[in-house]
């Protein structure tokens, strides 16, 4: 039973994806995992700078094109490959990743509550 | 989850004091997908040419059992991979689009509800590797075929390999795995690679040797048809071609027909490996003399023939030859010159350059690897290498 990588989809190019950089760890904000919740949004300037904001933070990055791409490799045969070796795969080639958006800067916090004057 | 609408990103953006006229008007409202913190999916790192492979639609694999480090191979090539940490979250987000594309289409969406796939804070990266064959001849040489009268090709307690077989158990490209079937003249009988058991091929190459004698053919011109007419009686015809393919240069001549130049470096090399495998160690001179009346009429034995095969010992009084096979050596750098700094513990380059050739790396040298596996010194006016660690 051999790990094949292959192409996913018999349909033509493979997937493009874009991979985002951060720094530190993601922590889901309520109990019961990641899976749903909301990241935040990313914006771009007029000048292609990405922005990104998280909950209270403003995160300033910039777009990347990598050297050496990534492939995506997801466990799982996904749709049955015709392989002339045999078994088909546990891993699928499912998207390259040839840009990233690297958040390196320290994020901004927004600051909420200003008072207003009366 | 609820979906984020144009307002409540407008209002994200005003109290992030952030001013939309000079932003693109497109937003991506990232969220996590449902299998995000599954771990289902990991990042391999490409090295060049990779990426167009895959576009292209070629595979790559994955090669390696429990004991082995894995490597990816596509069709041509091996690399080692290594997890490489990274002290950063890597996002992957399909269907996220850069400046670029966003300015390319004035059409697309105002907000992209984007799913984050998964995330990850190491991938794997991917070094260009020698493909790991020496397992290749070793199980070829489980059961060497010994001809069709051999009783042990009759038992099902047999290990025989087809090249699906080999491709899973070999960590190489399929390319290199056929290539390196070639080089070590392993032919295909019922399906099956595998490797002439070492007197069965002398004999095969005998009787060839002594047709080729008795009818006073050149040994540039060796005509196949009449091989096969004269010797088919004694061996399969499949066996005299692949004697004849594996000891000499085929060709066709105007008239179509199917010529050999025999090769006679190797035929020589062959030759000494059946005297030398019979003693621990020869004197040299006696066993260059035996050598020379062995082999055909018209071909010249010469030491460099042996290169990767025997070892002449110079300090030694009279001098002596023995045996030493470069494929039954470790295939592991550090290994290998442990090996032979324990065969010998002071190397010239001349000879220990056969012993070591097939480590080097694809722009690798001899001299790189001497430098990084041995120390030099000098030894009466000569450069010899030795072992950097005390062996034990």
């Amino acid at each position: 039973s051999l790990p094949h990588l292959s192409h996913s989809s018999g349909t033509g190019a493979l997937a493009q994806w874009v991979l985002v950089e951060l720094q530190g760890e993601v922590e889901p904000r309520q109990s019961g995992g990641l899976a749903g919740s909301l990241l935040g949004d990313l914006h771009y300037t007029c000048e292609g700078v990405p922005v990104l904001i998280v909950g209270h933070h403003i995160l300033y990055g910039k777009v990347v094109q990598l050297e050496k791409p990534f492939a995506v490799l997801v466990k799982g045969g996904g749709a049955p490959q015709p392989s002339p070796a045999g078994p088909h795969g546990h891993y699928t080639v499912t998207a390259l990743i040839k840009t990233k958006l690297l958040f390196k800067t320290r994020p901004k916090p927004i600051i909420t509550h200003v008072p207003k004057k009366v | 989850a609820a979906v984020r609408s144009r307002a409540e990103v407008d209002a994200t953006l005003q109290t992030a004091k952030l001013n939309p006229a000079e932003l693109l008007p497109a937003v991506h409202c990232l969220s996590f997908g449902p299998e995000a913190g599954g771990g289902e999916c990991c990042l391999l790192q490409l090295e060049p040419g990779l990426c167009a492979e895959l576009e292209a639609g070629r595979s790559l694999v994955i090669r390696g059992e429990k004991d082995e480090h894995a490597v990816v191979c596509s069709k041509d090539k091996t690399y080692d991979m290594k997890i490489a940490d990274t002290s950063n979250m890597l996002l992957f987000v399909p269907g996220c689009k850069t400046p670029e594309e966003l300015n390319a289409d004035p059409a697309s969406c105002n907000v992209i509800h984007s799913q984050i796939a998964g995330f990850s804070n190491n991938y794997w990266e991917l070094r260009r590797c020698r493909p790991k064959l020496k397992k290749l001849r070793k199980l070829l040489m489980e059961e060497p075929y010994e001809g069709p009268d051999s009783q042990k090709d009759q038992t099902s307690t047999f290990s025989k390999y087809t090249t699906e077989d080999l491709l899973s158990l070999i960590q190489a490209s399929e390319e290199e795995i056929l290539h390196q079937l070639q080089v070590i003249d392993a032919c295909k009988i019922e399906g099956y690679w595998r490797i002439l058991d070492f007197d069965y091929e002398m004999k095969l190459l005998n009787h060839v040797t002594q047709l080729i004698d008795s009818e006073s053919w050149p040994l540039s011109k060796v005509p196949l048809c009449a091989c096969l007419e004269e010797l088919g009686s004694l061996e399969p015809r499949e066996m005299i071609e692949h004697i004849l393919l594996s000891y000499g240069r085929k060709y066709v001549d105007d008239a179509g027909e199917v010529f050999f130049e025999m090769r006679e470096d190797k035929i020589c090399r062959a030759i000494a490996q059946m005297l030398l495998q019979n003693a621990v160690k020869f004197n040299l001179s006696e066993f260059e003399e035996v050598w020379q009346q062995s082999v055909p009429e018209g071909m010249r034995t010469r030491l460099d023939q042996l290169q990767g095969l025997a070892l002449v010992d110079k300090s030694s009084r009279p001098e002596t030859i023995f045996l030493l096979k470069v494929e039954d050596l470790p295939e592991d750098n550090q290994q290998r010159f442990n090996s032979l700094f324990g065969i010998r513990e002071k190397w010239t380059e001349v000879d220990i350059t056969p012993y070591i050739q097939d480590l080097c790396a694809e722009k690798q040298t001899v001299g790189a690897l001497l430098t990084k596996y041995a120390r030099s010194s000098m030894l009466n006016g000569v450069k010899v290498y030795n072992s950097r660690r005390p062996i034990s």
